[in-house]
């Protein structure tokens, strides 16, 4: 009854004017977001991060998570359309989605996408809802040696998204710890690599690292010959499934849902990877598997419901523990940050009042998300047809906003074209981005919780493995950091994800 | 035995690509400047962990994996990625850095509609119509759009003259 009542709570603020209209603007920018090729989630989050920050709190948070899992569904649309997935975690609806094009089957593609994304989305979030109260009512028991055991945890995922090299990786994640050490030490107060520039004494922006490296870096390694495609929206009629493939889809939704959820729960797992074994399990389980491949429609409900659910799902460890389960959603705990909220335990205890209103307007996204995308897909096609040229000069024209207004300054712009130029680099020498961005966010909190933990038992590490929480979470941490040696394989679907 | 194969010379074994190598040696003098850098700022003080112990132990870490990652390369050099396109580099990097430096002279919408028309008009050959259209909706739009819509400030010219006439 109390959870019921605090989502109810959550629901009122979530549903003021101003609220939901950050909701809408979210889902339609993450839409277009989800269809552009070339930009993905994490640049596309980053780069609207500016938008928010004169905004409340709560209004922030709601419209980037919108913007979040818009950018699942939008991705999608260019999948089944075009060929071409929008974001990685569409890949896969491409074999069936575009063979449902090619016989005339794209509305009924489309629609079965929204759908299962929506019964994806929204069964993930009463996931969260009914994790929410008893793993934030461990914030009562977090110190800093629990908070610094989580973070250990957090770093670990840098296992999972090393990608191919695990040199590259943690020489990613290093550079990434270094940079959010920039500015004022957080115990002490002494500079530390400021170089004598003031500006540098509160630190990098975040934002303005994350637009450089995500943003900015894609948009320099875009390389000639991208012609504007020809593609034509279905019209309204052909939206509507048949009831065979309605049923067909069903069963194939209720696996996406499970498979996503579930792999949204183990922090370093991409929507890829959620996406790609649910399409696995079609292969296996599916009465019509012999279809998939020609254009089946479980082809599409299987992966669409797994990635959407997984998106929500992600939002769980961040939520409740303060581990960023993904890239993207590494980026979406920088604005938490940027707001004055740490995500986690105390996340429901000093500020549940927020964190109850995001919850129920992740309801609400996913309800507009499935009102707008069907109807209006014939707008988001027309976005395809928009000349590259301007569209780069158009996301150039949002990132120097963006950049330039965290601090009201042009040296963020500068910040911002350097760590372009080091993004580009590292994108040349096949430096997975994802563990940078996981060290930079979670750096800055990792170091302080050591130090005061530290501090508070005088210089002795025995805090850390006295305290059960905190002696557990570390285990676990070690566990992942060191599972490579112990010869653990990584699952084939993560070692060829696209998103590390 | 085929005389080709007599004749034919052993692969000659691949060699460490040169932005590999430059790569490897930035981020090893990175890792080596902070290891220095942070002795400097003290490891270890009476309450416990001081400003230098976080910073050694990354720049450590950016040292080591530097070392490996070269063992790695002198073993099995990997493939390199594509080359970028220059021109866009340049011509993106370049304009970029003339708007930021210029933009607190001129003003937001100024700069932005200069910055806009090159990409557009000059860089991207379309034509006069559509590249005005859409660097004035990207500057003065996007200026009126933010200032009052958002309540963002953004800059305006430092010029008198510019200033009085809005922009």
């Amino acid at each position: 009854m109390d959870i019921f009542n605090e989502l109810m709570g959550g629901f009122a603020a979530a549903m003021t004017w101003q609220n939901l209209l950050f909701a809408f603007l979210g889902c339609l920018l993450g839409t277009i977001i989800g269809v552009l090729p070339g930009i993905g989630p994490v640049a596309g989050v980053a780069l609207l991060i500016p938008l928010t920050l004169n905004l409340d709190a709560t209004g922030a948070i709601i419209m980037l998570c919108a913007i979040f899992y818009g950018t699942a569904y939008g991705g999608t649309i260019t999948s089944v359309l075009l060929n071409t997935p929008g974001e990685a975690a569409s890949a896969i609806t491409t074999i069936d989605g575009y063979a449902m094009t090619r016989i005339g089957k794209a509305g009924a593609a489309l629609t079965i996408a929204a759908v299962g994304s929506f019964v994806g989305g929204t069964i993930a979030t009463l996931g969260l809802v009914a994790a929410a109260k008893p793993l934030g009512e461990l914030g009562l028991l977090v110190g800093p040696p629990e908070f610094f055991a989580l973070m250990v945890v957090g770093i670990s995922l840098l296992v999972a998204l090393a990608g191919k090299s695990m040199v590259k990786a943690v020489i990613s994640g290093a550079l990434g710890l270094l940079i959010a050490m920039v500015g004022i030490d957080p115990v002490a107060g002494a500079p530390r690599f400021t170089f004598g520039m003031d500006r540098l004494l509160d630190g990098v922006s975040f934002v303005a690292v994350i637009v450089g490296v995500f943003g900015l870096s894609e948009l320099l390694s875009y390389r000639k010959g991208s012609a504007t495609p020809n593609v034509h929206a279905p019209n309204l009629r052909s939206l509507l499934p048949t009831g065979k493939e309605w049923r067909r889809s069903a069963p194939a939704m209720a696996r996406g849902t499970g498979i996503g959820f579930g792999l949204g729960l183990i922090p370093g797992m991409t929507g890829s990877v959620s996406s790609l074994l649910s399409y696995g399990a079609e292969k296996k389980f599916s009465r019509y598997r012999n279809e998939l491949g020609k254009g089946a429609i479980e082809g599409v409900a299987g992966p669409e419901t797994a990635n959407n659910s997984h998106a929500n799902a992600a939002l769980i460890p961040l939520f409740t523990l303060g581990i960023p389960a993904s890239p993207t959603i590494a980026v979406l705990m920088g604005a938490f940050l940027q707001q004055g909220l740490t995500p986690g335990p105390t996340l429901f205890t000093e500020h549940s009042d927020i964190a109850w209103a995001i919850i129920a307007s992740l309801f609400i996204g996913n309800l507009l998300l499935l009102v707008l995308n069907v109807p209006l897909v014939g707008l988001w096609t027309s976005i395809l047809r928009v000349p590259t040229t301007i569209l780069t000069a158009l996301i150039l024209l949002f990132m120097v906003i963006g950049a330039y207004t965290i601090n009201f300054s042009v040296f963020d712009v500068f910040v911002m074209i350097g760590f372009g130029l080091l993004g580009l680099a590292l994108r040349h020498l096949d430096i997975p981005l994802a563990p940078m961005v996981l060290t930079l966010v979670l750096g800055p909190l990792m170091e302080r919780s050591l130090r005061e933990s530290l501090e508070i038992s005088q210089g002795d590490f025995s805090i850390f493995t006295s305290r059960p929480i905190s002696a557990v979470l570390i285990g676990l941490g070690l566990l992942i950091i060191f599972s490579p040696l112990l010869k653990l394989r990584k699952p084939k679907a993560l070692n060829e994800d696209p998103e590390t | 035995m085929t005389t080709e194969s007599v004749t034919a010379k052993p692969e000659s074994p691949a060699r460490v690509a040169p932005s590999v190598l430059a790569g490897i040696g930035a981020f090893a003098a990175v890792g080596v400047y902070v290891l220095v850098s942070s002795i400097e700022l003290g490891l270890w003080t009476s309450l416990g962990p001081g400003p230098g112990l976080f910073p050694f132990a990354m720049g450590a870490v950016l040292a080591a994996m530097s070392v490996v990652w070269l063992l790695q390369e002198l073993r099995r050099p990997s493939e390199t990625a594509e080359g970028v396109d220059r021109a866009l580099v340049i011509a993106v990097v370049v304009s970029l850095v003339i708007l930021a430096a210029v933009m607190d002279l001129l003003g937001f919408q100024l700069s932005m509609f200069l910055f806009l028309m090159y990409h557009l008009k000059l860089r991207g050959g379309r034509a006069w119509p559509s590249s005005l259209i859409t660097s004035l909706a990207g500057s003065v739009g996007a200026f009126y759009a933010f200032n009052y819509g958002l309540n963002v400030a953004l800059p305006v010219s430092a010029f008198p003259l510019l200033n009085t006439i809005g922009l």
